[in-house]
């Protein structure tokens, strides 16, 4: 039997289903509207964003016009806007009767007109119509034409608004008609040419208070209230067809572009504790600027930021921050990795800013010799670029060879052939392959260059360790490779985790493949002296000494605090000599170190310098110098000696103290060193014997941001990635992540490059590895900031979905400016110079130039630069800043700073390119075409002459004059110079005020004033001036211009300044003696007039 | 992804409760960050009463011999008459001048209005007059020029902007202010390079510069605990802890070690 | 137990539907199965007593009197279809609203995903990859399963059971189907779904999915186990037990008819019956293969130049 009890009723029939349908459709109502509302607002989270934006815009609005109200009254408290004011009102008084009059005429006519014209354009309409018959059907023509002229001749009332009735016929109605608009338009005429003082006045008050309102005037902030107030909520879109970007978060970010300052805090609700999401969707573009030259219409927000420019329905959606978007939005710390995206070839990415973590990456980069190991475009090119120029040379050579054989052949057959006309022919083609061939010639010729100028601009990151065994102190070379950051905080040279074993072949395979040619014997020099050069000469521009807080100078190269206890005194009194001199040439074409032998065999002298750089063996071009960004400072062997000395007692322990390490003469060593040379890559930023051309033995890191996260090998964290753990767990490691521990998920590129960074070996953690197979990127003991910097540069290495016409790759003097940023990063010339304001040289950071005297020790601005000086001049300063050959020993324009402008012995090639940048920084024309100065009378010379020498006037007071006694207290430069280094124009500037060009030099302002239209000294002047006419600068300039060593020795004189200067010792001899002394009684200027 | 992962959860029960002819729902939320937000704390100044004030005073010794200041050699300048000594360091029997006296803690929120009239900063034969000065911070510096020579009149300060402007014989007198608070602020001539003096721009009225006999007085000072501090531009700044009792007018005396720099 | 993996797994909005389906094929057979229990006492009973047999024109309830003889399929059959439709509807507007579709990045052709996985209905087919050669697995295989489908109306001489649900009378069909569809079909799908994970590994639920995970197995051929080397030797070593096999389970087949349903048995001809064996065997040989492989690693049985198996 069923368990049931059978029912009554049959079921089937009875039984309701009321219920299941109730429950059912209410089911199915609510999940309609369910979708409804999804379709409405939940896939469009947008809405409630632009819905907030109305309200609190609008309160931000009310209380910002409250604000510029209050500005706006200041505003027209000045006395120049009650003057445009008054100049309104008048105008508006003289006008308004005649505008009110002639108001009140057209007024008139317009009622005329209108009833003129309700009659006439009915009876035009008829007349037209006919007009039209009488044009069709000519048949029926003449009689039309009767109806027409009766229907013109009969006349119409028309009713003027006063009441007056006049009958017209149709031509006399139409007359009217047109005659009453002429009228009008008469007096429209006339009232536009009353109105136009008035709306004259008005605009010039308007502008007046824009101009003088630092925020928005309340009329513009109506405006905005008014745009907000009937904004419908709608996407958002900016649409870059050419481009494929079509970006939408302004949906949501209403703020963006709005001319007002916009913070999460003035955007928060009323009395909101913390700012909501709304808040901070709202804010303003922080950077408002950047937004200007970046014009969002063209740009849009995605190729900087990324993130999903097209998702509208959530915020990570719209963030990209979901599985499977390849592009998730840059997080603050990392934003500026988006720059990368088209400023892959800048190396400073704006010029005039500082403190970008992009550029500090890329110079990271670069500094640490990432591009050692790791090629990116763009980086340490000189090396390809000599290889392409060796294969061009391979195949031009094969070409010659082929024209010579083809043309001896081509003149046999034409000597053979049997008509002239035919030996004529051959004979031409035989010729014009000879001419071919010495085409050819030229084009070596020039690669020759090329490569010249290439090898002197290959630099490495670490020293030549060809000279380990002349420059370092044996025992100490594994000690250093155990752990270089032990010895030597910050250094460039990163921890490699070697094994002893691998230290002791290593240093083996170093110290036995290096030069054993011996040094010139150098005497020791004086310590207290070699000190005060070594602080005064400028090496702390890029050198440190000291640890802790008590580091002096640049971190730009070593810090020198230990020296003392690897050094060999004659190399290093050689190196600081001159860093360049190479012990023995390299020649990378026979691929070997070219000895006195290899010049003897060629009887040729055993000597090479950038003037001798041709290989005996085969004449090409030999690598002469070390290739070590150091530059010569132009010291004398002496001074050299006494810095040597000095650095030489620089030292923690003695270097006898050092374990002995004999077992680097150990031969059988030398093998198994080399394989681990090789296996590490040193050479990628040495130089070692036998490894000139190893390749670069890690990964290609110029997309490296776009690499597939499944491409970056997380090893055995992935799922720890995933979920957060953090596996580093060596606490000096640990500190090196930028954001400390991870607490979030950390599975993508900035969290891989960050851990990475911070230790490197991480991603063998756990793992079970041979020596050879463990993973071989040294620990490059960062800073946290160091890390986020390159993680930035990292992130932001992408190959752009972009066009090619969006990489900032100007072919203007903008590119100019692009590659000379790579030449002064490259040698640390912001080490002691400034290129623009708020860019601190190393030096300026130092605390010896805090001091008011030594400040003005600085070397010079170069704000200017490009439209001071003569370009011509500017490359042979640049090539020899001591201008002069005979005595090199001092600087070439500022005699009287202690601190040296180096010899960088830069290539044409590099010469040419800053050239071009500091001209192009200051928008100046190249090529420069000197502007011609007039020659002066003899009047005004002699007025110049007395102004120049007038006590009131005080140039040669500081500035050279080549007379020892004076230049012992001169703080600027010759005269004599000015003719060849400076440009007029620029000298005009100056002179009437230094101060705008470069804050804080010596040179006083306020030396001429601006007296209607004439610029007059504002001293008493000499009476000859009485009545003269041009600027007194102009006669200044142009005296300057013309100045000769006579003419400056007279005027010196007739200053009848007494000799008697014993203040200074320097009075001896000027260079050496300038430096004898630490600080001067004169306070030298860097400020100097430049 | 989280959303629709979490937006699974009504789906399951849904499915899970129509066999069972029921149903419920579930909605998911939105969760949204916070962070701290700014509140500015308005300052408050309570006025100064007349009644109460007192006063500070005393002198500034250096102990040791002072070094002998150095003759400085103007003949580059002929203009430059007279005799003139380096004022690095000028103590008379041990009094030491120069020293800027200022309370450098201890007036609280409390604003001051700066006075209208100017603070006169004289060359003449080649130096400056005083050699330290002290003004307020918006207070009105007035340069004059005495001298038959051109000078120029260059301060190298740290906080406040660069300026150096050239002073010609009889020119009229140059006006400048300083926007913020700095002390010693080292001011030079680039013409004549011996000629220095210190400005030290304060928010407070109450400072004061030793004499030659190395006294100083500062008044008005509304009753409380303060910190004195006395800086020598060679001898570096000490500090002292004063309290002032209503009315009260105390000493707080100082002495530099010679050479102590 | 890594929880979250398993969350992560079943949460993909492409394996909602597998997830789902668990808890409706249970209850669907409980369903069924309690239908038929209903159905088979009163089977009994009838068959007990033919006078009974005349008052029962409806299924499990006896004749009273003032019921209709017939119902009509409009409004009594389809308002529960109807009820059906709807609450069907809501399910899916639901759905659609709550799960996107699970789209992903473009393609990239040097980066395929991993584990890379059929969609859930044809996961069964790539499981069974792992045991035959592609060919077999790919092709013959669900050519059989069609044929098999295609062939089971003429191979089905049982008259009872249509319309009702029953277990007596339809013993063998619906075991079999339950074997088919539950084991060899949804099974499949849910390892494929749950078990499978990167470079199609075994992971039994809540074992993390490691990428990095190794593991050593050798699968061998069964004529190794017996160290028969030669080509030959291995074909004909396989034609052997393959065909023991089938002979052994045709034998077996055979008896459990005669024995168990003789009447089905009797009113097959045999061609239907060859036909039901071989097909049934075939089944039964596909379990008996994974098994082979998954618990003694052996990996063909038969080899032959052509094909394995």
């Amino acid at each position: 039997m069923p368990d049931k009890p059978v029912p009554d009723n049959d079921p089937i029939v009875t039984k309701s289903y009321a219920a299941h349908y109730m429950i059912a459709v209410t089911l199915l109502t609510a999940s309609l509207l369910w979708a409804l509302w999804d379709e409405a607002f939940g896939m469009r989270p947008w809405k409630a964003y632009q819905h907030e934006w109305k309200q609190r815009y609008t309160a931000f609005l009310k209380s910002a016009s409250s604000k510029s109200d209050v500005s706006q009254k200041e505003v027209e408290g000045s006395s120049d806007y009650q003057k445009l004011k008054q100049d309104l009102d008048q105008a508006t008084q003289q006008a308004t009767p005649h505008v009110r009059d002639l108001q009140k005429q057209i007024g008139d006519l317009s009622a005329k007109i209108l009833a003129v014209q309700s009659v006439f354009t009915d009876r035009r309409a008829y007349v037209n119509a006919l007009t039209y018959q009488i044009e069709t059907n000519p048949s029926s023509k003449q009689s039309i034409q009767k109806d027409l002229d009766k229907y013109k001749a009969q006349t119409a009332t028309v009713e003027y608004p006063d009441g007056s009735k006049q009958p017209y016929n149709f031509e006399q109605l139409e007359e009217t008609y047109n005659s009453l608009k002429d009228q009008r338009a008469k007096l429209n005429a006339e009232l536009g040419d009353t109105l136009k003082p008035v709306t004259q006045a008005k605009a010039a008050l308007d502008e007046y208070v824009n101009d003088h309102m630092v925020d928005l005037t309340p009329a513009q902030i109506v405006g905005l209230e008014k745009k907000t107030e009937d904004l419908d909520p709608s996407i958002q879109q900016i649409n870059v067809a050419e481009a494929n970007i079509v970006d939408r978060c302004e949906s949501c970010h209403m703020g963006a572009r709005e001319p007002v300052k916009l913070t999460a805090a003035s955007m928060s609700e009323k009395g909101a504790k913390a700012p909501d999401d709304f808040a901070k969707a709202f804010v303003s573009h922080p950077n408002p600027a950047l937004l200007q030259v970046h014009d969002p219409d063209k740009f849009g927000c995605s190729p900087c930021h990324q993130g999903n420019g097209r998702a509208t329905t959530s915020i990570e959606k719209a963030h990209g921050n979901y599985e499977h978007w390849l592009w998730p939005l840059y997080t603050k710390q990392n934003l500026e990795a988006g720059c990368q995206t088209c400023h892959a070839a800048d190396m400073m990415l704006v010029s005039g800013d500082v403190g970008w973590t992009i550029s500090k990456g890329k110079d990271l980069f670069r500094q640490r010799g990432c591009m050692g190991c790791h090629r990116y475009e763009g980086y340490d090119k000189e090396p390809e670029e000599l290889q392409s120029l060796n294969q061009q040379i391979k195949q031009l050579e094969g070409e010659r060879r082929d024209n010579t054989k083809q043309s001896a052949y081509l003149m046999k057959r034409a000597d053979a052939a049997e008509s002239n006309d035919e030996a004529n022919k051959l004979n031409d083609e035989a010729v014009g392959l000879r001419v071919a061939n010495s085409k050819i010639d030229g084009r070596l010729q020039q690669i020759d260059f090329r490569a010249h100028s290439l090898m002197q601009d290959a630099k490495k990151v670490g020293p030549n360790l060809k000279d380990a065994r002349l420059k370092l102190n044996k025992n100490w070379i594994p000690v250093w490779l155990k752990k270089p950051s032990e010895f030597r905080p910050g250094t460039k040279m990163p921890n490699f985790r070697l094994t002893d074993a691998q230290i002791q072949a290593i240093s083996a395979y170093i110290w036995q493949s290096g030069f054993t040619d011996s040094l010139p014997h150098q005497k020791p020099g004086n310590a207290d002296h070699g000190k005060e050069l070594f602080e005064t000469r400028g090496c702390l521009a890029c050198h440190s000494i000291g640890e802790g807080d008590d580091l002096q100078g640049g971190t730009f190269s070593a810090n020198l605090t230990r020296v003392g206890e690897k050094a060999n005194y004659d190399y290093l009194v050689r190196w600081i000599h001159n860093a360049r001199e190479r012990t023995r040439p390299y020649c990378p074409y026979e691929k070997k170190d070219i000895g006195p032998e290899d010049y003897a065999k060629k009887n040729l002298p055993y000597v090479f310098d950038l003037a001798h750089s041709k290989c005996p063996n085969d004449g090409h071009e030999l690598q002469v110098q070390n290739m070590t960004v150091m530059p010569s400072l132009r010291l004398s062997v002496e001074d050299a000696q006494d810095i040597a000395t000095y650095l030489l007692t620089q030292k923690k322990q003695e270097p006898s103290t050092y374990a002995d390490a004999s077992f680097m003469d150990d031969p059988k060593l030398k093998d198994e060193g080399q394989k681990w040379i090789r296996h590490y890559g040193c050479a990628g930023c040495h130089e070692i014997s036998g490894m000139e051309d190893e390749g670069r033995i890690g990964t290609e890191l110029t997309f490296e941001g776009s690499k597939p996260i499944e491409r970056l090998d997380f090893a055995l964290f992935t799922e720890g990635a995933e979920r957060g753990k953090e596996p580093i767990t060596n606490p000096e490691d640990l500190a090196r992540l930028p954001e400390g521990p991870a607490k979030a998920p950390w599975y993508d590129h900035k969290g891989f490059f960050e851990h990475k960074l911070a230790e490197p070996e991480i991603y063998d953690k756990g793992m079970v590895k041979s020596e050879t197979e463990a993973l071989r990127m040294p620990n490059l003991h960062l800073a946290k900031d160091q890390v986020q910097a390159l993680t930035t540069f990292l992130l932001g290495s992408q190959e752009s979905g972009l066009p090619a016409n969006y990489q900032y790759r100007p072919q203007d003097t903008r590119r100019d400016i692009q590659e000379g940023w790579w030449i002064v990063t490259k040698y640390n010339c912001v080490g002691c110079h400034q290129f623009f304001p708020g860019q601190d040289s190393s030096l300026m950071k130092m605390k010896k130039y805090q001091d008011a005297d030594w400040k003005e020790q600085l070397p010079p601005k170069l704000y200017t630069e490009g439209a001071r000086v003569n370009p011509e001049w500017l490359r042979r300063f640049l090539a020899n800043p001591s201008l002069s050959d005979t005595d090199t020993n001092r600087n070439g324009v500022r005699a009287y700073l202690k601190v040296r402008m180096p010899t960088f012995s830069l290539s044409d090639d590099e010469q040419r390119k800053l050239v071009r940048f500091f001209q192009a920084l200051s928008q100046q024309p190249l090529p420069y075409i000197p502007q011609s100065v007039p020659t002066l009378t003899s009047k005004e010379t002699e007025m110049a002459r007395s102004l120049f020498s007038s006590t009131a006037a005080p140039c040669l007071k500081c500035h050279a004059t080549g007379d020892a006694q004076h230049d012992a207290h001169a703080t600027a430069p010759n005269f004599l110079l000015a003719k060849e280094r400076l440009k007029p124009d620029w000298v005009e500037r100056w002179i009437t005020d230094p101060q705008a060009i470069s804050p804080g030099t010596s040179m006083p302002s306020g030396l001429f004033n601006h007296v209607n239209g004439q610029w007059v000294f504002a001293g008493p002047t000499p009476p000859s001036f009485q009545g003269y006419t041009q600027d007194h600068t102009k006669l200044l300039v142009d005296y300057i211009f013309q100045l000769t060593p006579e003419e400056q020795r007279r005027v010196a004189s007739s200053m009848g300044r007494s000799t008697a200067s014993n203040s200074a010792p320097a009075s001896k001899k000027p260079s050496v003696g300038a430096t004898r002394h630490a600080l001067p009684h004169s306070g030298a200027s860097a400020g100097g007039s430049r | 992804m989280k959303k629709s992962r979490l937006a699974i959860l009504p789906l399951l029960a849904l499915v899970g409760l129509l066999l069972l002819a029921g149903c419920n729902k579930k909605e998911n939320t939105e969760q949204s960050s916070s962070a701290p937000a700014s509140a500015p704390a308005a300052p408050t100044a309570t006025p100064i009463d007349p009644a109460t004030v007192g006063s500070i005073s005393g002198a500034v010794k250096l102990d040791g011999a002072a070094p002998k200041p150095s003759k400085i050699d103007m003949s580059q300048d002929p203009a430059c008459k007279g005799a003139n000594e380096a004022e690095t360091i000028v103590s008379d029997k041990g009094n030491l001048a120069n020293v800027f006296v200022y309370v450098k803690d201890g007036l609280g929120s409390r604003t001051f209005d700066v006075p209208k009239d100017p603070v006169v900063l004289d060359q003449s034969g080649c130096r400056y007059h005083p050699h330290v000065l002290g003004v307020m911070a918006g207070q009105t510096v007035q340069i004059k020029n005495d001298d038959p020579t051109t000078h120029n009149i260059h301060p190298t300060p740290k906080d406040n902007r660069e300026w150096n402007e050239s002073q010609p014989p009889q020119a009229a007198p140059i006006e400048k202010n300083f926007a913020r608070e700095e002390i010693m602020l080292p001011v030079k001539c680039n013409q004549h390079p011996w000629m220095k003096m210190y400005v030290n721009v304060v928010k407070s009225p109450f400072y004061a510069v030793t004499d030659k006999d190395g006294k100083y007085e500062i008044k008005g000072l509304p009753p409380g605990d303060y910190t004195i501090a006395f800086v020598h531009e060679k001898l570096g700044e000490q500090t002292q802890k004063v309290t002032v009792a209503p009315k009260e007018s105390k000493t707080a005396d100082q002495s530099f070690k010679a050479g102590g720099m | 137990m890594d929880w979250r993996q398993l969350w992560e797994i079943s949460s993909a909005p492409d394996n909602v539907p597998i997830v789902g389906l668990i808890p409706l094929l249970a209850f669907y057979i409980y369903l069924a199965w309690k239908q038929a229990h209903a159905n088979d006492q009163l089977i009994t009973q009838l068959e007990a007593d033919p006078a009974m047999a005349k008052t029962h024109h409806r299924k499990t309830w006896p004749f009273k009197p003032g019921w209709q003889k017939e119902v009509h399929v409009w409004p009594f059959l389809l308002r529960i279809e109807f009820l059906a439709a709807i609450i069907v509807t809501i399910i899916l507007m639901i759905w659609s609203i709550t799960l996107n579709a699970p789209l992903e990045e473009p393609a990239n052709p040097n980066l395929t995903m991993n584990p890379a996985k059929a969609p859930w209905y044809f996961l069964g087919l790539q499981e069974m990859l792992v045991y035959f050669d592609p060919w077999i697995a790919g092709v013959v295989m669900p050519t059989l399963i069609i044929v098999g489908l295609m062939v089971i109306p003429y191979i089905d001489t049982n008259p009872m059971g249509s319309g009702y649900y029953t277990w007596k009378q339809r013993r063998f069909s619906i075991s079999t189907f339950l074997f088919g569809f539950v084991i060899l079909w949804i099974a499949m799908i849910i390892i494929g779904t749950f078990i499978r994970g990167p470079g199609w590994q075994w992971f039994w639920p809540g074992q993390t999915w490691d990428h990095n995970r190794l593991i050593y197995e050798v699968n061998r051929d069964l004529p190794d186990l017996f160290g028969i080397a030669s080509n030959w030797g291995k074909a004909i070593f396989g034609a052997i037990v393959v065909g023991g096999y089938f002979a052994l389970g045709g034998f077996a087949v055979f008896s459990l008819f005669r024995r168990y349903m003789p009447k089905d048995f009797a009113r097959m001809s045999i061609l239907q019956f060859s036909i039901t064996q071989a097909f049934l065997l075939i089944m039964l040989a596909l379990p008996l293969k994974m098994m082979l492989r998954l618990l003694w690693h052996i990996k063909y049985v038969w080899i032959t130049p052509w094909f394995n198996v």
